[in-house]
């Protein structure tokens, strides 16, 4: 092609390379329970004229090791508060700006289609009977994912842990283990009442009871040194009432 | 010296015995593949080409996802497997050696090929015109000829299945004792706070296996080549 026509070409290229962007979006690290809750929310803030929202969602485990690795995230919301205080030692957080943002409760799930039912947890359920000779109990893997955490604090209180521990099939992070009890390859599954809600494919067998485990807390902060105008103000549109709103309508308990 | 906890050597143990299945089973089926890849000239070569190679470009979570949907207990193949069998792949150790053995498959199919390649067709037409059959001119000539190349493509897949993480996690999960093999293990002890040091342990236990199976893997073929005044 002429030499004229070909540095057009290359002068048009480059104008895709440049970004045009006035403002940088918000980096959000957050539980995978909150995934579609965010999701939505993000969207809500972004229309309202705000910036843009990136997401990663992930168990709080692998993202609070990201960001002790300098992953570029400017909020940090976790699952538990074991991985905020984690990254509250290494000296990673803005500590003025935790606080605790909602809560969530814990169930025992099954496929849809299951013919178990349960009227109440209690030390006298019978977790390896209904599991069957084969079947496996999916849980976020108790050794880091809070979800999984607060599983074995729930049967251990219970004293069901020692029956089903050598059962368990350990998902990489909560939302890992609903997709197993929604494809029906286990019989059942401990996961957030807020995962088991909207998910189709799985219906709650029974709320474990708030006294067995400790309560389920989802701290958030800012990221050290990420403390910009836009991460602060996301943060407080979060925590204010069109943020609570739509978290709630996830199934998320706000504190009053 | 490294020394290892009894998770890690479960771990050890677990992923030696995976990748040895794995690459055993699938020797049989690599070499009839090598073979007509090799010698063949129909139609469809190319696409059992291509199909041969898949596990070496497809991102292994997608070889996972597959196996999950094929063998998994709501899956075609899985679903018979349970009802006739009873038996089940997935959350089993070996759905993780199936897992291993169809991503490493491409190396042992390339490493045969290669090897029956380089066997000189004169020798099977001598053969042949002296009265020998199929089956013998296989035994006989074919076998012993491309052993150096079976053998060094089975060593590397060895290696290759021991490190294999994607599809095993993403198929059969991560239980331990049943499919936490040394990669498995890493990935979790990087997970855990203060799993550091666990998981450099089992890093370089890898690194160490892998290398002493590729240098085998080398020598071996080399000794055997030799073997045969080559």
């Amino acid at each position: 092609m002429s030499r004229l026509s070909f540095s057009a070409l290359a002068l048009a290229a480059f104008a895709f390379v440049l970004p045009a962007q006035a403002v940088e979006p918000v980096t959000v690290f957050a539980a995978a329970s909150m995934t579609d809750a965010l999701n939505k929310a993000g969207e809500a803030y972004k229309a309202e004229a705000g910036p843009e929202i990136r997401f990663s969602f992930a168990s709080s485990s692998t993202l609070a090791k990201q960001i002790e690795q300098g992953a570029p995230a400017d909020l940090f919301i976790s699952a538990a508060e074991n991985w905020m205080d984690y990254l509250a030692e290494r000296d990673l957080i803005v500590k003025e700006s935790r606080a605790a943002l909602v809560s969530n409760g814990l169930v025992l799930v099954a496929p849809e289609a299951s013919a178990l039912k349960v009227d109440a947890i209690s030390s006298a359920t019978d977790l390896p009977g209904m599991l069957g000779a084969e079947g496996r109990l999916a849980v976020g893997d108790p050794d880091h994912v809070p979800a999984g955490a607060y599983a074995k604090d729930a049967l251990t209180s219970l004293g069901l842990w020692s029956g089903v521990e050598p059962r368990l099939a350990r998902a990489d992070n909560v939302r890992a283990a609903l997709a197993q009890v929604a494809r029906g390859e286990v019989p059942l599954g401990i996961v957030y009442s807020t995962d088991a809600a909207d998910q189709a494919g799985v219906k709650v067998l029974a709320t474990f009871p708030p006294s067995s485990h400790k309560p389920i807390s989802y701290p958030v902060a800012i990221v050290k040194g990420r403390d910009s105008a836009e991460a602060k103000a996301f943060l407080g549109w979060l925590k204010g009432a069109k943020g609570m709103a739509i978290l709630q309508e996830f199934g998320f308990i706000v504190a009053p | 010296m490294l020394s290892l906890t009894q998770v890690e050597v479960d771990a050890l143990l677990l992923s030696l015995r995976i990748a040895a299945v794995a690459v055993l089973l699938s020797l049989p089926l690599a070499f009839a593949c090598a073979y007509l890849l090799a010698r063949g000239r129909f139609p469809g070569r190319l696409l059992l080409d291509g199909l041969v190679h898949l596990p070496l470009v497809l991102p292994p979570v997608v070889m996972g996802y597959l196996l999950l949907v094929l063998f998994g207990t709501k899956g075609p193949i899985g679903g018979w497997l349970l009802e006739t069998f009873n038996f089940r792949l997935i959350f089993n150790w070996t759905g993780a050696a199936l897992a291993a053995g169809i991503v490493t498959f491409p190396f042992q199919v390339r490493a045969i090929r290669l090897a029956l390649e380089a066997i000189d067709p004169g020798l099977e037409v001598a053969a042949e015109t002296l009265g020998a059959g199929w089956f013998d001119r296989l035994l006989g000539i074919t076998l012993p000829l491309s052993l150096p190349g079976v053998v060094a493509g089975a060593i590397t897949a060895f290696a290759a299945a021991l490190g294999e993480f994607g599809a095993i996690i993403t198929f059969v999960s991560n239980i331990p004792g049943e499919t936490r093999t040394l990669p498995l293990a890493i990935y979790t002890a990087l997970q855990s706070p203060g799993g550091e040091q666990a998981a450099a342990r089992l890093a370089a236990l890898s690194i160490i296996l892998a290398l002493a199976g590729l240098l085998l893997s080398e020598i071996v073929a080399r000794r055997l080549r030799r073997r045969m005044g080559r």
